[in-house]
């Protein structure tokens, strides 16, 4: 009788993508070791019954390196054997270096079936595999599938009931390779075939040289297709939507209430110079949903975009070696570039991912550059909304502040911290090209998590901004702050109820400056500080989980006393 | 035949993995991945001074830092 199904395999061999299939629940998938770090649950419908399906985290053997994989291991263990199925994955291209989780899953006792994967990818490099010769050799059930086409999936299915546990002897490592390699010899045959277009440009982009004009080439290109895309869809479709359609809308429907009553001013807000200005308004039916719909869902959709093409391919691991170098001096190696280019769309996927690094030492260290030095895009949309008026060298300036800040926090905290940073070892997958629909699928998922996670919050923002404005609470309030504010920083003392808003949200907090009427140098100062300082309520949270609260106050602090020194900075000695 | 590092070998050049220095848990780590005694690897490339070096195990790309590529012991022609 199976309780539960659960899917292991090696990082990267697409587990995800099976688990989407078997469950119809959307998770993340990509082309790079260490996607899932933590585990999702759906169901399976197997006859009449209902059986959980847990996708863990990649792990190369049973002995955990890693905390990902430490989840996935105490997580087969949770239930005795002969209450569940293990479906083992492997891929099909690199048969030989998967077998070897495979036999300790079998020795191990696990009842298990073996799903052959990308077994497409596998043909179209002259690979194959003979999976009945496979099956018998393993004396678990084999199937050759392709998940993200779907072929083979039903097959696997029905096959599920077969896992059994099947005794076989426990091997040491030298033995098992050995034993692999018997095993690789009898099913496998290599057609020789010449190199590929796409194999040469694997072999490309791992060599120094070429490696860096193809790194530089696909971050130039990145950048400004996520600009193109993001201006498009502000140009030809939100805005449009919202002056000519929406805001005749909204003037119609308040046309008989009064400008100064609550409700009007609730709804609508302000108005400037007679009409309704949606960045200065500051209505929870105005100003709030073009924050959101206007300004940030366009950048969310381009960035994700790009982001979710790039994992897809499977370049980001090709981005890590090179970085490794610099990174190494930050205290982190290579791979954390994976968590800080998360962390540029949503600080909390990033913060999530630190656990692909080994050491408690290097995920503080990654976890709170993320939060202090990478700007969320909902936080970038709104930079380059408004401090792009003032020109694109004020926007550059905020990236190149918080770089700087990155630096020099990294360079100290390595200089500091106990420990040291363990070495770099990974797998570099080889270049796949995604079928757009599992491209899109992806985005679909990830715009939708973004807009149930910030539509309530941004309305809530706006209305507790509104509110307080409406019976004139600011003043007592926004008086305390001035020394540092003004004196400091050299911001309108109302800019404080920004900065403190950012602790919901950073995109509201942007928004809240709008109606200020700062200058450019005051505008630049304001989103270099929202950047930097507290994190918004969610990051906190994740931080906490992640870090413990030990280090999240030691993470807060340094925020605090960063943001303080570069503001101070900014406004006496730089900027003049 | 000679006996040296990851780090000395030249890319584009073969050798078989002779020797791993270092503890267990490199060992172990390396093991999983598919680097142990007797394999054979060829060296694709080493990026900067002391940055990683990329090899090829099988046909497993992998990509080790500086430190633990000094300590793979490999003999070639």
């Amino acid at each position: 009788m199976i309780k539960k199904i659960y899917l292991i395999g090696n990082p990267n061999v697409g587990k995800s993508v099976i688990f989407s299939r078997l469950t119809g629940v959307q998770v993340i998938s990509s082309n790079f070791p260490g996607t899932t770090v933590g585990f999702s649950k759906g169901y399976l419908r197997l006859g009449d019954e209902k059986i959980e399906v847990v996708d863990l985290p990649g792990a190369y053997s049973l002995e955990p390196d890693t905390p990902a994989e430490e989840v996935a291991i105490s997580l087969l263990k949770e239930y005795p054997k002969n209450e569940i199925a293990v479906i083992n994955i492997i891929d099909s291209t690199n048969l030989e270096r998967n077998l070897l989780l495979t036999l300790q899953l079998i020795a191990e006792g696990f009842p298990t079936i073996v799903s052959l994967n990308m077994c497409d990818d596998a043909v179209h490099r002259g690979i194959h595999i003979d999976a009945e010769k496979l099956e018998k050799l393993l004396s678990v059930p084999v199937v050759s599938t392709c998940a993200v086409t779907g072929a083979g999936i039903k097959l696997l299915i029905q096959r599920i009931k077969e896992a059994a546990a099947v005794s076989r002897s426990k091997l040491t490592h030298e033995e098992s390779w050995v034993e692999i390699g018997k095993i690789v010899e009898q099913v496998q045959r290599l057609e020789h075939r010449h190199h590929t277009l796409r194999e040469a440009i694997e072999d490309a982009s791992v060599r120094p040289v070429t490696g860096l004009i193809m790194a530089a080439a696909v971050i130039f290109a990145s950048f400004h297709i996520v600009r193109f895309i993001g201006e498009i869809i502000i140009n030809r479709i939100a805005d449009p939507f919202f002056i000519n359609i929406y805001r005749p809308l909204l003037e119609k429907l308040t046309v008989n209430w009064q400008e100064h009553g609550f409700l009007f001013h609730f709804f609508i807000g302000e108005l400037v110079d007679g009409k309704i200005d949606f960045k200065q308004s500051l209505g929870v039916l105005t100003t709030a949903p073009y924050i959101e719909f206007g300004m940030v869902l366009p950048y969310v959709i381009s960035f994700y975009f790009i982001l979710s093409l790039l994992e897809d391919i499977g370049y980001l691991p090709r981005l890590a070696i090179l970085l490794d170098n610099l990174l190494h001096r930050l205290g982190l190696h290579g791979y954390a570039i994976i968590p800080v280019l998360l962390g540029f769309g949503c600080n909390v996927p990033g913060i999530l991912s630190t656990r692909i690094l080994e050491s408690k030492r290097e995920r503080f260290i990654a976890s709170t550059i993320i939060s202090i030095g990478v700007p969320c895009v909902p936080l970038q949309a709104m930079i380059f909304g408004l401090l792009g008026a003032y020109g694109g060298l004020y926007v550059a300036g905020v990236y190149l502040v918080l770089f700087c800040v990155v630096l020099i926090l990294g360079l100290v905290l390595n200089r500091t911290l106990h420990g040291y940073s363990p070495e770099f070892l990974l797998e570099i997958p080889p270049l796949r090209f995604p079928p757009l629909l599992v491209l899109m699928r992806k985005l679909f998922y990830r715009i939708k998590g973004f807009l149930i996670e910030a539509v309530p919050v941004v309305l809530i923002g706006v209305m507790a901004i509104n509110i307080l404005l409406y019976f004139e609470l600011f003043d007592s309030v926004t008086g305390l702050f001035a020394p540092i504010i003004s004196g400091l920083f050299g911001l309108p003392k109302e800019a404080i109820v920004a900065l403190v808003i950012g602790v919901l949200r950073k995109d509201v907090a942007v928004g809240m400056l709008m109606p200020l009427g700062l200058s450019a140098k005051q505008m630049f100062i304001a989103a270099t500080l929202l950047a930097m300082s507290f994190p918004c309520i969610a990051t906190f949270i994740v931080l906490w989980k992640e870090l413990g609260f030990k280090n999240l106050i030691k993470s807060t602090l340094l925020m605090i006393l960063l943001s303080v020194i570069v503001g101070t900075i900014l406004n006496y000695l730089i900027l003049r | 035949m000679k006996k040296i590092s990851l780090i000395q070998m030249k890319a584009d050049h073969k050798g078989k993995v002779v020797e791993i220095l270092g503890g267990n848990n490199l060992q172990q780590r390396l093991m999983n991945m598919g680097i142990y005694r007797g394999r054979e690897v060829s060296k694709l490339s080493h990026i900067g001074l002391k940055g990683p070096v990329v090899v090829k195990a099988g046909r497993s790309i992998l990509a080790l830092g500086h430190g633990v590529a000094a300590k793979i012991i490999v003999s070639c022609e």
